[in-house]
Parts: C-alpha cells; sequence; structure tokens
C-alpha cells in the first residue's frame, strides 16, 4: 500500500459518530481492534453499504455498532448462526462477525466449529481479552491457568483453548492471530481474511485492563500490550533454528490455510449439476 | 565494470606455492550466505591439502547486521584474522558492505568483487525525523577504483534470476572468485555441489560458470565495463511538510497508552487526564498513537507547507 | 350443519386505521377446497403442505435440524428450494437454525425454520430476538409428547402455552393453529403474509397427527395467495427511523445495502435502533410493540363457528381435537343437545372477543386438549363466571376421539 492512500483514510468517515466517544473502558483492545477492522475496509474499498457487521454478546459485541454499516447485534454466541444465514440469502453483501472469546468459544463454540466446517466466504474476528468484561471479569475458556477473575478466587485452573488450532483442525479456510499493538500488521491480517475466498478465523489478541489487568496486577494497557508482545512468535520467524526465549510462545501472522470449496459457491454447483442430471433423465 | 588494465587472470594466481598466506575477505549483511561461501571455499582449501584458517563474525542473521568471515589459506597459517590492508581478495555480497571493508584490501594488488545489491538496513536511519537523510553509505564504482584498480561490481542477483533462482547469486559471485584463485573448475564445482540443496545443484553448476565467464570472456568485456551502481533512494525533503496532531478531548480517556507509546515521548496527559501535545517539535508523524488509541481520539495530518499556510 | 366463520365487517370500527387497502378476505377466508377437479391436487402429508405452502409463498430459505415428527418439513424443503433457486441448510443445532433464519430474513428473504418440542425449547432464545427486532420468520411446531424428550411419535397439544409465553419477556407472537392439511397450506401462506405484514414471527403450531395426516391439498394459482412483502421503506437515508411508528403501529424496514445503514439490537431500542433506557423512550416503544397484534386484531384473529348460535354447551378445541368436536357436535345435535364448536385458528392472540360473544350465550363451556390443561386457562379468563368452563385432558399420547367429547357434553347437560 502506498503512503498516500494510508493517509487519506480517515477512521470518522466509518464511524457513527453521534455514538462517540464509545463505551468501552479507557485502555480496552477492543477500540484498536475496531481501527484495524476499519482501516482493512477502506483499504479494501468496501462499499458501507454492502458491509454487514454480525457481533455477539458482551464488550465485542458492543464494537459493531460504532461502524457505519449496516450492523446486526445478535444473541449470545449466536453470530455465526445469523451471518450463515445472511451470507446465505445475501451473497452480494460483505459479512463480517465481531465475536469474543466467551461469544464464540464457549456459547458459540459449536457455532465456529461448524462455520469452519462448512467454509462459507464471510470473516469472523474473535477478539480475545482471556475474560467476560461486560458481567464483570468471569473465567472465560481462553483466561491463562492460575490467573484470577472472580469466578476463580483461588486462580484459574481449567486449561484453555488454542482458538486458531481449533479453527485449523475444523478446517476454516484462512486462520491467523495477530496482537492489538501491531496495528498495520492487524489490518493487514484482516485483510487477507476478507480476501480469502471462504471461512476466515482471526483471533485478535486484546486486552481488558479495568477488570482482568486490574484483577491480576498486569499493569496497564501500555504493559499489557508489550507483554502480549513479547509472547508473539512471528510468522516470519517460523521455521528458524534458533525459538527465540519465549516459553509461551503463541504464534502469529496467518497460521492455516485449507483450500476447500467454498460452501456457497459449492452448494450453487451442485444443485445445477444435480438438476442437469435430473432434466436429462426425463 | 571492470577498470583495471590487469585482470585477476592475467595476475599469477598461485596460493599453493606462494610463501605467504592468501587472504580472502567475504562480507555482506544476515541471511545471504556469508558464512556458507566462506566454508565452501575453507573446504576446497583443505581438499588442496592447504592448511587454512577462518573467522567470522554472526548472530546478526535477522537484524539485517553486518557480517564479515576472514579467509586466510597457504603452506601455513598463523593468525586468523587479516591485518588491515592485506586482504586480497574482497567479495561483498552487498554494496554497502564490500564499502566498509574496503581498507581492509592491499590497494595495489587486491581485488574487489562485489554485488551490487543493496539491503538498506532500518537502522541507518537512526533520525527519526520526517525525511531524515538515510546514512547508507554510497559510493560509485569510479569512487571505489580509486581506492583498488582491481575491481568489479556485477549484478551477481540479477544474473541469478536470470538462471531462475535469485538465491545462487553467491554461486555467480564464487564463479568470478575462483577466477583470482588457482583451484580447478571440477575441484570447485564438487564442493558447490556438497553444499547446496540437492535440487539446485544445477542451477549451482551453471551459475558458478556464469559468474567466472563474465570476467574471463571478452564477450562480456563490454557489459563488464557498463555495470553502474544504482544510487539509493533520495530521502524525502523535510521542510515541505507541517504535522498537525488533532486531538478529540471529549473522545480521549486518558489511558496512557499513547504518552507510553511514543517513540519520541514528545504527547502527555494534562490536569484532566486528557492528552496533549507536549512537545510538537520532537513529534516524526509516526502515527503511532493514532493507531494505539483505542477511543481513536488522535489523528495525525501531514500537510504541505504551502496548504497549511493557505 | 351449520358452518359460519366471522363477518368481516366485525370490529372494524375498532381500528384506528383504515386497513381496507388490504384484502382481509384473503387472510380471513381462506378459499376451500373448490369442487373443480380440474385445479391441481395432490395428496400430501401435513408436512410436505406446509413446505410446498412455503414454497408458494415466496420462502427462499429453510434452516432447520432433524427432529421427530417435523423433519418431513425439512426434507422436502430441501427438495423444493434448489429448484426455485432458494437456499436450504441443515445447521449444527436447533439455536443455530433460528439464528441463521432471522439472519436471512434480517437480509430481506422470507425464511422458515420446522421443528418439535425440545428444539422449540431451543429456539426460543433466537425467537425472542425475531420478536425484539421485528424481523419476520416462520416457525413450525409440530407438537409431540413431553415434556423433555417425551414421546417423539406421539401427538400432544401440550405446547400452547410454550409457543405463546416460551421467549423470556413480553413480546408479541402470533401463533396459528390449523387442523387439516390443506388447512396447513393456506395458514403456512398466511403465517408468512402476517409475519410479513406485521414484522412479527409467526409459529405453525399443530399436532404429530395432522402433520403426518395425508390429505387432499389444493395447489393455488399464485394470484389466489394474494402474497405480501414487508413494507420496505421508500425515505430519504438520513430521514428513515427504522423503528418509527406508522400507521398500522408497524415500521418500515430498510434492507442492507439499499444505503440506509442501519441497527439492529436486541439490546431494547429507540426509534432509531441504537440502545435505550430512557424510561419515558422505553415505555414508548416498548408499548408500541406490544400493541402491534392489538391494533390489528381483524388481519391477524382466524377462527371458525359450528352451530354456535343457539349453543348451550361450546367445545372450544383446535389442530385434531377440533376434528373430533366437530364430529361429537353432530352426533350432540343428533341427541338434541344444543352443542357448538368455537374453533379458534389463531390461537395467539386469542380471538377474544367473538369468543366472548359466543361464550356469553352459552350456559356451559367444554376445553377437551392433548395437555394437561393450557387453552383452558384463558377460555376461563374469558368466561364470567369461569366455573362455566370445563376441562377435558389427555395426556397419554393418544388422540381424543368424539364419542369421548360427546359423553362429557352429555354429563354437562344432564348435569343441570
Amino acid at each position: 500500500m502506498t503512503e498516500a492512500s494510508m493517509h487519506t483514510f480517515e477512521i470518522r468517515d466509518y464511524l457513527r459518530q453521534e455514538l462517540m466517544p464509545h463505551f468501552m473502558c479507557p485502555g480496552c483492545g477492543h477500540g484498536i481492534a475496531l481501527r484495524a477492522l476499519l482501516w482493512a475496509i477502506y483499504e479494501l474499498d468496501i462499499d458501507k453499504d454492502r458491509l454487514a457487521i454480525v457481533s455477539g454478546i458482551g464488550c465485542s459485541g458492543r464494537v459493531g455498532a460504532y461502524i457505519d454499516a449496516n450492523t446486526m447485534h445478535v444473541t449470545h454466541g449466536r453470530p455465526l448462526a445469523y451471518a450463515t444465514g445472511l451470507k446465505l440469502a445475501r451473497p452480494d453483501l460483505e459479512v463480517i462477525v465481531i465475536t469474543g472469546d466467551g461469544d464464540c468459544l464457549a456459547i458459540g463454540g459449536n457455532h465456529l466449529i461448524h462455520a469452519c466446517r462448512r467454509n462459507l466466504n464471510f470473516t469472523c474476528l474473535m477478539l480475545n481479552n482471556e475474560v467476560y468484561g461486560m458481567t464483570g471479569g468471569q473465567v472465560s475458556p481462553t483466561t491463562t491457568v492460575d490467573r484470577f477473575t472472580t469466578t476463580t478466587p483461588l486462580g484459574n485452573h481449567e486449561p484453555g483453548f488454542d482458538s486458531c488450532k481449533l479453527a485449523a483442525a475444523a478446517g476454516a479456510g484462512l486462520v491467523g492471530r495477530e496482537i492489538t499493538l501491531q496495528v498495520p500488521a492487524l489490518k493487514n491480517l484482516i485483510k487477507e481474511g476478507i480476501n480469502h475466498p471462504g471461512f476466515a478465523f482471526l483471533e485478535i489478541i486484546s486486552d481488558c485492563t479495568e477488570i482482568y489487568g486490574r484483577k491480576n496486577q498486569l499493569g496497564e494497557s501500555p504493559e499489557m500490550m508489550l507483554s502480549q508482545k513479547a509472547s508473539t512468535r512471528s510468522d516470519v520467524y517460523r521455521n528458524t533454528v534458533d525459538q527465540p526465549f519465549r516459553p509461551n510462545a503463541f504464534e502469529t501472522g496467518v497460521l492455516a490455510r485449507n483450500d476447500r470449496a467454498e460452501y456457497a459457491d459449492n452448494y450453487r454447483k451442485h444443485v445445477e449439476k444435480t438438476m442437469d442430471v435430473l432434466k436429462s433423465g426425463d | 565494470m571492470r577498470v583495471s588494465t590487469s585482470s585477476a587472470v592475467e595476475r599469477e594466481p598461485s596460493p599453493t606455492t606462494a610463501a605467504e598466506p592468501t587472504n580472502v575477505l567475504i562480507v555482506g549483511v544476515g541471511g545471504q550466505g556469508v558464512i556458507t561461501v566462506s566454508k565452501v571455499l575453507a573446504q576446497l582449501c583443505l581438499q588442496n591439502k592447504l592448511k587454512v584458517k577462518q573467522s567470522e563474525i554472526h548472530g546478526m542473521a535477522k537484524r539485517g547486521g553486518a557480517v564479515f568471515s576472514h579467509v586466510r589459506f597457504g603452506r601455513e597459517v598463523y593468525s586468523p584474522t587479516i591485518p588491515l590492508g592485506q586482504a586480497d581478495i574482497l567479495l561483498a555480497l552487498e554494496w554497502a558492505e564490500g564499502l566498509r571493508w574496503l581498507p581492509y584490501l592491499n590497494p595495489e594488488t587486491g581485488t574487489f568483487i562485489s554485488d551490487t545489491q543493496q539491503i538498506i538496513p532500518p537502522f541507518s536511519c537512526r533520525n527519526r525525523k520526517r525525511g531524515a537523510t538515510s546514512n547508507y553509505v554510497f559510493r560509485s564504482v569510479e569512487q571505489v577504483k580509486q581506492h583498488v584498480p582491481n575491481s568489479y561490481a556485477v549484478d551477481a542477483t540479477g544474473m541469478a534470476e536470470g538462471l531462475g533462482n535469485p538465491r545462487a547469486a553467491n554461486t555467480v559471485l564464487l564463479g568470478m572468485l575462483s577466477t583470482a584463485l588457482d583451484f580447478s573448475v571440477d575441484d570447485w564445482q564438487a564442493i558447490i555441489a556438497q553444499s547446496v540443496p540437492p535440487k539446485t545443484v544445477e542451477v549451482n553448476r551453471q551459475a558458478f560458470l556464469l559468474g567466472r565467464e563474465w570476467i574471463q570472456s571478452d564477450a562480456h568485456k563490454e557489459e563488464r565495463e557498463q555495470v553502474e551502481v544504482a544510487k539509493p533512494p533520495p530521502a524525502p525533503v523535510v521542510d515541505d511538510v507541517v504535522i498537525d496532531l488533532e486531538i478529540t478531548e471529549a473522545w480521549c480517556k486518558g489511558c496512557d497508552i499513547c504518552v507510553k507509546m511514543c517513540p519520541e515521548r514528545c504527547l502527555a496527559l494534562n490536569s484532566s487526564e486528557i492528552v496533549e501535545l507536549a512537545n510538537p517539535d520532537a513529534c516524526t508523524a509516526c502515527r503511532l498513537c493514532e493507531w494505539l488509541c483505542p477511543d481513536f481520539a488522535i489523528a495525525v495530518h501531514v500537510h504541505k507547507k504551502e496548504t497549511a499556510i493557505a | 350443519m351449520c358452518i359460519k366463520k366471522r363477518p368481516l365487517s366485525h370490529s372494524i370500527g375498532e381500528l384506528d386505521y383504515d386497513p381496507t387497502h388490504l384484502n382481509l378476505e384473503v387472510y380471513f377466508l381462506p378459499p376451500a377446497i373448490s369442487a373443480d377437479f380440474n385445479r391441481n391436487r395432490l395428496s400430501v402429508q401435513g408436512n410436505h403442505a406446509c413446505a410446498l405452502a412455503a414454497v408458494a409463498a415466496g420462502c427462499r430459505f429453510y434452516a432447520g435440524y432433524p427432529i421427530t415428527p417435523s423433519s418431513e418439513v425439512a426434507e422436502k424443503m430441501s427438495e423444493e428450494l434448489p429448484k426455485v433457486g432458494g437456499i436450504f441448510v441443515q445447521m449444527e443445532d436447533e439455536i443455530a437454525s433460528m439464528g441463521a433464519v432471522v439472519g436471512a430474513s434480517m437480509g430481506g428473504v422470507k425464511a422458515l425454520t420446522a421443528t418439535s418440542g425440545p428444539g422449540f425449547s431451543l429456539k426460543q432464545e433466537n425467537l425472542g430476538y425475531a420478536s425484539m427486532t421485528e424481523t419476520p420468520c416462520v416457525i413450525v411446531n409440530v407438537m409431540r409428547g413431553g415434556p423433555s424428550t417425551g414421546m417423539p411419535t406421539r401427538p400432544s397439544q401440550a405446547d400452547v402455552m410454550q409457543a405463546r409465553w416460551g421467549s423470556h419477556g413480553d413480546h408479541p407472537i402470533i401463533v396459528l393453529t390449523p387442523a387439516s392439511v390443506d388447512e396447513i397450506y393456506m395458514e403456512t401462506v398466511r403465517a408468512f403474509n402476517l409475519s410479513e405484514l406485521l414484522r412479527v414471527p409467526v409459529v405453525l403450531l399443530y399436532d404429530e397427527v395432522i402433520g403426518h395426516l395425508i390429505e387432499t391439498i389444493e395447489i393455488r394459482e399464485p394470484a389466489e395467495l394474494k402474497l405480501l412483502e414487508r413494507k420496505w421503506t421508500r425515505a430519504p437515508p438520513e430521514e428513515y427511523l427504522p423503528f418509527a411508528a406508522t400507521d398500522d403501529g408497524v415500521p418500515e424496514m430498510a434492507r442492507p445495502g439499499d444505503g440506509y445503514r442501519t441497527h439492529t439490537t436486541g439490546l431494547t431500542h429507540g426509534e432509531n435502533g441504537f440502545p435505550t433506557q430512557d424510561p419515558e423512550e422505553v415505555d414508548r416503544v416498548m408499548r408500541r410493540l406490544l400493541s402491534k397484534l392489538d391494533r390489528n386484531r381483524t388481519i391477524v384473529e382466524s377462527f371458525e363457528l359450528l352451530e354456535c348460535g343457539d349453543a348451550d354447551i361450546v367445545i372450544v378445541a383446535y389442530g385434531i381435537t377440533s376434528r373430533a368436536a366437530r364430529r361429537a357436535v353432530k352426533l350432540g345435535r343428533e341427541h338434541g343437545i344444543k352443542v357448538g364448536l368455537f374453533r379458534p385458528i389463531t390461537l395467539w392472540p386469542f380471538p377474544q372477543q367473538p369468543f366472548a360473544e359466543v361464550a356469553a350465550l352459552a350456559r356451559k363451556v367444554l376445553v377437551p386438549e392433548m395437555n394437561a390443561g393450557q387453552l383452558c386457562l384463558e377460555i376461563e379468563r374469558l368466561c364470567s363466571p369461569p366455573s362455566k368452563v370445563s376441562r377435558m385432558n389427555r395426556i397419554d399420547g393418544e388422540a381424543i376421539t368424539p364419542i369421548e367429547i360427546l359423553e362429557r357434553v352429555k354429563a354437562l347437560e344432564s348435569n343441570d
């Protein structure tokens, strides 16, 4: 991308400005993720009228409302199901799901694995802040072991999900992960996800400073973001001999590609083929 | 461009019989293959029953940092490193690295062989100010020949690309190097074949011959003299822009991200916990604050000076 | 025998707008199967009739999950939709199928799903969302024995209250309860029309017997079905308020892609579609939402009266039980008992005023149901004194027979 086009991206053109400032806590990473998404939409030149944002319940679910597009804030855990219906009914729309770790992996886990399996052409952004922020900070399926939440007062004893491995194993067309600190990289990853002709699952490592960070003494947002950075191992370092000094590194970048038929395309072709057979049989 | 009247092949290449060791300095930046190239040479020397010492600095592989390797060989070798001004051959895989090590080359009898490829490292620009000039060292071939008449500059990467694999560029350079040393072509090819991935043996064989022929054959005489090194792109002019940091106070929640993340430390929270530009002169319009503000309270505008005045 | 349907003019005066531009006759008096045998007739199962009618009504999206005894709706849709360029998808669960249906409808496509008791329970969450966001959709619930897994292959009428109150919170919902295969066909069409017109989810509630019954239906010409589309807005985008009341209380809808860029949320929202907790605004928008059906009762309500003019005893029955009751009325009349039948076709909102008029003239009201007593609660509420209502319940997975009803009618008659 050229410097010139980067400079003409004005986020206000994509925001419902009358709703600003948004309701998220100071330092919440969801706002940064939203910027990256809107930046990607700008660079891909997606018409706002043709853009449909489907989001679930929780802090992540409220992010969509600030986008000046067709926004649908649906029930808890179900945005992937709604998006499946919407995209099948309206293939002309660019459908993007914004969901969270609880919304997508706990109550909506079944929808996630089947959305991956179907490989319908839309994009899912999962904002992972490791906690149920909206309800006051309860343990989620991605909470780090031993961390404290309001429902793990003794420290979390449950193992978490690696959502990207889950999505890749379930067959998602494209799987990726990025942290909010790397805004241009995140924007590029989202662009790649939207461009991918199939289901793209992108995990965005966000931070919940006010509740989770405070409870676990993880510092303010800058410290949390830098510690996320220190935990990443970018895909450009993959396959290098020396694994840099990070015992719990998580990989970022595009983590998996499954070259499979896109669902709706496949459905149409299948129907056409079968109809032809039926007709020739007559 | 070949600038000397006496080419390497015209000199008497007799490292096996010379009393003094032959000094070859191989340089480049991390990831280019300096170490592999020098290992090929060292292996070749060993097979020819010569003493060889190789010393190197590496480990900058991920940072584009300088990598060099001293290869000394002969009937007897004592010191592992080449003294200043004593290198017989300087083989550079990157242009500026070649220039960096030029003082090591014997100015009278030394041979300079360098790829014209330029890898400009991010830290060549120490000043983060918008439009600041890069410190990437540049000299033209003419300037080099004033120091070492026996100089070759070649687009080895381009030649290897022509063969279908840009990664064979180093073998092109080895082919050139071979003209300055008196090992047999068969020995060279055998060692190279052992050192490269099996699938690329053939392309490397061709690359070696191409490099060798480029220096030896009169057919390439004109080409040798036409090679130019491109100047690095000029830095943008500093003074024609005005940076305007637009802060929407009503949207700022005082989270402190921009203040702590600003590389120039030019932002601060005021008494109402709202961000302000405390040191405007330090701002480089890097946009990190704009990107990282979760509340979209900062917008960085870069205007041309005329429009700003208007 | 005398079958009367409700006169059209009834209570129209109560409306504060003029509904005459809608051809009410269509909703209200489905043309009975004509005597013309040249017309297109089919002998089909109730569930298949439902699917055929849905496609005829313009439904182009089906998402479902297999469950006895409604799976045949899905099977038929999977066969029919590809022929007309529609989409059939079997989702991962009942919740997802309801979500996909609402999602498709938000995209502007008429959508259907079908299920039975346990699946209906799972659909309630997204059914409530459809109610709250005023997204049209049609849900078929083929009732089987319950609670829980119950008796999947046996009929029941025990979801009457769940159909009305299954989703949490006050919410508008229409429940239609056809009693024959042809009526399934016509009521399915009507369900889509009502859903589109009033932007409310419509439940087609029938029991396993009707669902699996094979009867003759007539395939109506498309013009006879008088299909309706929801009111797409034509307002300038800058003036459009997605949840502003219009004359009939139903807001105009904006199709994604048409330039309106609206927000849809299950949170309580103001006229602009965005969440609000302002008490005054919440009161106004919620009252408007909940009043939609009251304001349009004449369109929504449908029922049948049989021999009610002079009836001492009125039987209130719906679905398969109404067919037994019809026979019981005939037998009762033969025995000289003045017995009539009030058969609601629209179960919710219950046609309360017409029923109250009939009930006022009757000494006794009998409510036979295949549940432990559900609709009788509404009937008792509408009768004065409530003690004149008698319940008659079967919960063993067997249909109530005409003779059983006749015996109860005789007993009620002689008790005086």
